[in-house]
Parts: C-alpha cells; structure tokens; sequence
C-alpha cells in the first residue's frame, strides 16, 4: 500500500495518468494508456464508432512527420486528447491528438557511435502522473514532465559502450517504471529493471541470464553466461491479481551459434514471470531451451482469465517466433496446450511439458540449413490482439523458410556477436504473409488473411469488430520489395473492409483513441504518423 | 573508452591532420590483410551485406559505386563510425583492423583494377551486329526485351558477362523474371516484374512500356523464369566474345563518387 497517498493526490488532475487509471484502462476507451492498451496485453479498444458497417468512410484526418531517418517503430499513447509518442532515435513528442500540431519536442543528444541490432529505433514512451518516461539508445532512462518536456531525471541504465541499448517502451507498475534491454546480437548480459519513478533510484534487478549461485547457472557453461544475451526488448504485461510481471525474453547470445554454451541457457527465451514488488522470479517458461536459431521470446503476454478445459483459469496466450501457439497457467507457468500456427520444420511437436522435441539436422551448419520458420520466426515482436467480443486470437504470421547458417563467433566488447549469417529471404522462395486469427482455447485457425509480402507489423481489434493490420516487406537501398497497405478487416472472417496506401515501412502495431467525441486509429508508416477518422 | 576505439581515435586524428596535405592511403593491402579483413567482415559485415558483399538488408559492396564517398578514408569512417541514420553500425575495433576491412571491402571490386582484354570500339559494333540491342537498351537506345545494359560494367564482373552471352538461362535473376498476365478482358501482358504488392503488379512490358495492373482484374498470371535470350556460344569467335565483354565491361557509372 505504499503507493496509495501518491494515488489519492493524483488522481484528481486530468491529465494525470494514476496507477488506478491504469488498472482500469478498459473504462477510459477514449485513451490509450500503455503500449499495449490496458496491463493485460490486449491491444483492443473497447471503442466502436468505427465499425464494420462504416469503417468503408474512413478518412485520413492529420499526418505527423518525423524529421528523422530512422526506422519508425513507436506506438504513441493518447491521455486525455495529448499524444505523447518516441521519435526514433530517442526523442519525445507532445502532440494534440486531434489535430497532430505539436506541443513540445523533447530532442536528446547522442554519442556519435551507438550500436543497435536493427536500426536506431524506439518503441514508445510510458507516462505516469505529469511524467513521461523514454529508454534511450545509449541506455538511458530519462524522466520529463508532461507539460514541458523538461528533464526531471536521466540515469544510466547500462554501458551502451559495450553494446546495451534500449529500445523498449517502458510500464509502469504501482511507482515503478520497468525497463528491459536490448542487446541480444552484442553479447549483454539480459535483465529486466524497476526505477523509481520520483527518483530514478532503481529498486531491482532480475538478471534474466543468472550468475554463479543463482539458480538456473548450471544451464550454462564456463564464463558464456557473462556475455548470454537474453535481452527483454518488448514491453511485458501485469497480472494486477497476482501483483506479477510477466514479460517475454531474447535470444542467447551469441545468436546461430551455440558452440559455447551448451545448456538450456535460462532465461532465454523464455516467459518470466517476478514479483512486482522485489522483482524476485515467480515461474517461468522456456519455449527454446538452448535457442540456435534466434527464436526470441519477446511477443507480448496475452493475459486472459477465462474456462478453460473444463474450470475458470488465469491463462497467458503466447504466440512464439518458432511457430508454435502457447497457453500456460499464469499462477504456475505450467504448459497447458502448444499447437503450430505456421509451417514448421524443426520440432515433432511438444512434449507434455511443452518442451520442443526437436528434430535431427536443424541447427545451423557453416554450408547452411533450411528451415521453416525462417530467421525472422513465423512471428516476432509485434503485437498480438485478444478481443473479448469475438473470443479470437489476432497475429501477424510469416509463411517462410530461412538458410541458417553457422559462423565464428569471438567476442570483443561492443561489436557483433551472432555466430552466423543466416539469410531471411531466399531469392526464389520468399514465402508469404498472413494476419490470422486463432481460437486461442485450442490453438485451431479461424481465419486466414493472405499477403503478398511479410509484414513487420502486428495488430489492433476494436469493438467494432474490427481488425487493423498492415502489409510489409523489406527495403534495402537498391530495391523496394515492399507494400504499404494500412487495412481494417472483418474480425469474425478476415474480409477486407478498407484499405490504404501509406507509402512506407510499417514497424509497428496501430492504435486507437477518441477526442472531441470522434474516434481516432493512428498507425506510423515511414517517418509518419498517419491519423484516420471518419467524415 | 576502450582501447580500440581510443587507438581508432587516434588514427583518425592522425588521418584528419594528414588528410590537409595528402590524401590518405590504406597501409593495410597486403593478401594476408585482404584474408584477415575477410574473417572479419564474414563474423560481422556479412549478415546485412551477404557473405560475399552481393547485398541483402545493407547495399551490394561489390559494385565499386559507393554513395557515402570512395576514398580510402571515407571507407574507413563510415565502417568505423557507421551510417548515420541508417541501420549500418560502428564498430570498435582497432584501426588496423578497420583498414584490414577496407581492403577486403576493396577487393570485392577489384575487377574493376584488371579490365578484361578484348578490343572495346570492336566490341560496341559487334554488339550491334548480333542484334543484341533487339533487346537490350544502352543509354537510351534498344529494345527492352532484355535487361537495360547502360550500367551493366558497373553492376557485373566480367566473368558474369561472359556467362550470360554463352550460357543465358544457367541462372535467371529475380530481376529478369518476366510476368505474363491476361486480364478478363483478353489484354495479355508480358514484362520484366518491377514490382508487386498483394493488390497491384508494376511491370516494364516488351511493347507497351511501363504499366501498373490492378490483380482483381486478372484472369490467368504466372511468373515465367527462364530466360529468352539465345546463346551466342556458337556464333562468336573466342577474340569476338572478349571484345563484346570489354565493351559491356566499359558501360558503366559515370558521375557519382567513385
Ligand atoms: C545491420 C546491418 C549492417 C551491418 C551489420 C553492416 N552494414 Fe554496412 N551498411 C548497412 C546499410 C543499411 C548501409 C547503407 C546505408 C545507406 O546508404 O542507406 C550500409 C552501408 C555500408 C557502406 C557504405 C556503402 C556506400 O555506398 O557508401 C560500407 C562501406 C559498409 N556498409 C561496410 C560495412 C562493413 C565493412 C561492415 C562490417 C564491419 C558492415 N557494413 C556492417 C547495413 C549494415
Ligand atoms: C531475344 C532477346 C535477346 C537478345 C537478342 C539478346 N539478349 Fe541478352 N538478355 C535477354 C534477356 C531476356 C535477358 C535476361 C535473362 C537472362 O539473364 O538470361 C538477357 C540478359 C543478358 C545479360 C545479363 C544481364 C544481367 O543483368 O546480368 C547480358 C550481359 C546480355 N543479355 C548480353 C547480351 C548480348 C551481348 C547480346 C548479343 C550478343 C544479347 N544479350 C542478346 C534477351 C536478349
């Protein structure tokens, strides 16, 4: 209870995002509160004016550009008509939502050199109170007040120098802000942080790669746990009931190669699930032991409570980048029921434990192996959506195969440490992508919506019944493989309602909101936040 | 900061103050470096720019073309500090290192150093003689059956050229599959596949230039991979094909840095 005096100061002023509000996120509609809409990792809105009898109309209201190059990966948050949202590398804008001019810009400076897996990207900001808080790619985190974009605090997180970056958007819990890592292809030790959100003093740890004595080091070998990756690059959920976090981690490093870690390498990829309060380990579930192939496991818990296999149950929904769809018990972690949602070609399905049996000539070799799903997985980090209105599982699903390959591996502080080159697309095989929709209590596929690329996007369901995806692809410099298209579908069959062209790279999952009574779906394409409403 | 990067630091501090009276050059081209900067660039270049440079997330190094400047130091720059704004990262290694890479990145080029023998005037007339310009367009003029070759000396070694004149079809590039689409209205398509999207097809069609297409349209589309370009194994003398290699050789970029 230490954190109700705070609470009842705060909650009067609009504006001010208490951690009642946040509990509640599903009775302000009009909002959208965390990254993933509400603690429960839905990314559904309870909004319906847009709907599927009118989604047809839909019309493009304001458009925000970024002046930045690099690849946009943010989903903004909307409090009471001000959108607050991270520009890539890690900047912070206030806009107003319905209209998208802008309040304040919050730039920060960066060392010249700064080394991030995929790009110098960011992935959203967390408010709480007047605060608005980013992680930085030089492994920051900073506070800034709501109405000014002033400073409040800025501590360090991590050496950037050594290849520790964040990316995440960070969640807040009680007074808490909980921040993850990135790193994963630079041989970091992973570990998931909680700050004060006053101070900036960190009140936890929990390294996700355990060092000696720690239970769960004797599933590494030699010194390979000081450089194990297990990053937690996707923001997590709260099971408020159970005052538990629960949160997806990364691949061990170095990647394609795991020569030097023999081991199960816990806590890669893997559910974890802490206590709030100490940040101590409740349960986990590792859905790769001794991961070769990159199969992170930083999709967004879904947290559902609901009857399942006969009795009313707290369940996580977790569609994992190796294809398989997953439904664990959220007061144990125990395995409940695994079945692919995609082509798989590496594992004979799950044992009773949900531990996959793998097949024999699957890790990567220095001529190259092929496999399905490829390197980027048959999903990966963008966002999933539960809507409670059609009972039905939404993601984002890639039909591929990939070459992997092994390489060296050496490690020297800050550089790459991957082990391979893998290839993503082979030429004449790309595959294909699909949005589709599961039912989650047996993991059997209710619909299917084919594209002609793979896309990098996740999804939105609404309660107008409504699913808002994208399409994809992969720009290198030379060539533009890639569309565009920004669709509402049909949540009960998948049919297309609308679509649009945006013209640029989508990396991220959309979002929706409501100012001055109208409701708002906003998705970043390109350097651009793209806002639609109907006429 | 660590020790490398204070050392690759220092180089560049060097280089700066150098660069005011000289151009700095690569100390680092030995083949044991070419080797050492190819170890490297497999554990850490290769995953975004192909094991071999050919591209793949980053850009093809094997052109000889480079958009972010050609000099050995900017070489060096750019692989030390990375692209800024770009998915390309810095590195911390040691400057010899660095130059090391550049020499390897160098070499991927390299044709570039020995052109092909072969006559290049006699060349340019038999490429007209053989009706290879039916198909093909050089600066502006030709048919466009085939691939445009304005470039092409740029873009491909000398060994490739060689193979696509004698042996066309042993591996069609993605580049050259040709759509062929008949809509439901009976207009038939065929062309060089631009690009394509769930809904739409961008196409370079043999007669009537470029064309977007709409699928919901079509009534029969498929992806022909196979090439149409004859062999000329048998019509050309082993000199004639060295002067039509030299000739292709020779279209390449011009302006740009290089
Ligand atoms: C994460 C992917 C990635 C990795 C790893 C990477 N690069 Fe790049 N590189 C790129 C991209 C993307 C560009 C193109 C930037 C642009 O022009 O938009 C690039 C550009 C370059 C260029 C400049 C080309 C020009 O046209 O001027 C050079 C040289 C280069 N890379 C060399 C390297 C070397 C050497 C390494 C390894 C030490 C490396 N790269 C590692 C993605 C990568
Ligand atoms: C009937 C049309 C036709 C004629 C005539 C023809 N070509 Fe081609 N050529 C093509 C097509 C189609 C391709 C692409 C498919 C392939 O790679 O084989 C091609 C590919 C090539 C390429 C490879 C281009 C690349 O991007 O790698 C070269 C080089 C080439 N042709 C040179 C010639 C020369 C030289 C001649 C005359 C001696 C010639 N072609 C005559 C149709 C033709």
């Amino acid at each position: 209870m230490k954190y109700l005096p705070f609470l009842l100061l705060a909650c009067t002023a609009f504006g001010q995002v208490t951690f009642d509000r946040l509990l509640k996120a599903d009775a302000e509609p009009h909002n959208w509160l965390t990254y993933s809409g509400s603690y429960k990792g839905w990314r559904y809105s309870g909004l319906n004016q847009i709907n599927k009898a009118n989604v047809k109309d839909l019309k493009l209201s304001w458009v925000y550009q970024m002046p930045v190059t690099h690849r946009v990966e943010t989903t903004p948050l909307v409090i009471d008509g001000v959108m607050y949202l991270s520009e890539p590398p890690s900047n912070v804008v206030a806009l107003d939502a319905a209209t998208g001019r802008q309040y304040w810009r919050y730039r920060r400076s960066l060392p010249s050199k700064i080394n991030v897996c995929c790009g110098q990207v960011n992935r959203g900001v967390a408010v709480s109170g007047d605060r608005v808080f980013i992680g930085t790619v030089d492994a920051h985190l900073v506070a800034l007040n709501a109405k000014t974009g002033a400073v409040l605090w800025d501590i360090e997180v991590a050496d950037y120098k050594s290849g520790y970056s964040v990316t995440v958007a960070p969640l807040i819990v009680k007074d808490m802000v909980i921040t993850g890592i990135a790193g994963g292809e630079y041989g970091i030790r992973g570990f998931l942080d909680a700050y004060d959100i006053k101070t900036g003093q960190r009140r936890w740890r929990f390294w996700t790669i355990p060092g000696p004595g720690e239970k769960g080091h004797e599933t590494w070998s030699g010194d390979a746990w000081k450089q194990g990756g297990g990053p937690t690059w996707v923001t997590g959920s709260y099971d408020a009931e159970q005052n538990l976090i629960i949160w997806g981690t990364g691949n061990p490093s170095p990647d394609w190669n795991g020569d030097v870690r023999p081991g199960d390498n816990l806590y890669s990829d893997c559910a974890i699930a802490l206590d709030a309060d100490t940040g101590k380990l409740k349960w986990h579930f590792q859905f790769v032991p001794h991961d070769v192939h990159d199969w992170d496991a930083v999709q967004v818990p879904v947290l559902v409570d609901t009857e399942f296999q006969g009795r009313q149950r707290k369940l996580v929904y977790w569609a994992h980048r190796g294809g398989f769809y997953y439904v664990l018990d959220r007061t144990t972690g125990k395995f409940l029921l695994g079945k692919p949602f995609a082509t798989q070609t590496w594992a004979n399905g799950l044992d009773a434990n949900g531990r996959p049996m793998r097949k024999q000539g699957i890790d990567p070799t220095p001529e190259g192996v092929e496999v399905w799903p490829g390197v980027q997985g048959a999903t990966n980090w963008y966002s999933p959506s539960y809507n409670p209105l059609t009972g039905l599982f939404y993601l984002t699903a890639w039909e591929n195969k990939g070459l992997y390959r092994k390489g060296d591996a050496e490690y020297v502080a800050g550089n790459r440490y991957i082990g391979s080159v893998p290839k993503i697309d082979l030429e004449d095989e790309p595959g294909y992508g699909a949005i589709r929709a599961l039912n989650p209590k047996t993991g059997e596929r209710v619909w299917e919506h084919k594209l002609h690329t793979k896309p990098w996007s996740g999804v939105l369901s609404t309660a107008g019944k409504l699913v808002f995806a994208a399409s994809g692809g992969w720009i290198t410099r030379d060539r533009q493989e890639m569309e565009a298209w920004f669709y509402a579908l049909d949540a009960d069959s998948g049919k297309e309602l609308w679509r649009i062209n945006l013209g640029g790279d989508m990396s991220t999952s959309a979002i929706t909101y409501a100012v001055n009574g109208k409701q708002m779906v906003t998705m970043a394409a390109g350097s651009a936040i793209f806002t639609f409403t109907l006429p | 900061m660590t020790r490398s990067t204070l050392l690759s630091a220092l180089w560049l501090l060097a280089a700066t103050a150098f660069a005011q009276q000289r151009e700095i050059r690569n100390p680092h081209t030995t083949p044991a470096d070419v080797a050492a900067g190819a170890k490297i660039f497999r554990g850490h270049c290769g995953e975004c720019h192909g094991l071999k440079g050919e591209g793949g997330r980053g850009p093809s190094l094997i052109t000889g073309v480079y958009y972010h400047g050609a000099t050995d130091e900017d070489l060096f720059n750019n692989i030390t500090d990375g692209i800024p704004g770009t998915s390309m990262p810095g590195v911390f290694f040691s400057g010899d290192q660095v130059w090391q890479l550049v020499s390897f990145v160098r070499s991927l080029s390299a044709s570039k150093a020995a052109p092909p023998k072969g006559d290049i005037a006699r060349g340019e007339r038999i490429f007209r003689e053989k009706g290879c310009q039916g198909c093909h367009l050089v600066r502006g003029e030709g048919g466009v059956n085939g691939p445009d070759l304005t470039l092409i000396g740029s873009q491909r070694s000398p060994e490739h050229l060689r193979r696509a004149i004698v042996a066309p079809g042993d591996k069609v590039l993605r580049d050259h599959w040709v759509a062929k689409v008949t809509l439901e209205n009976g207009k038939s398509y065929s062309g060089f596949i631009l690009n394509e999207d769930t809904h739409t097809l961008q196409i370079l069609e043999q007669q009537q230039g470029l064309q977007s297409l709409t699928k919901r349209d079509f009534n029969r589309y498929s992806v022909e991979k196979t090439s149409t370009m004859p062999s000329f194994a048998r019509q050309l003398k082993e000199d004639e094909l060295n002067d039509l290699v030299a000739y292709l050789h020779s279209l390449e970029r011009k302006g740009g840095s290089r």
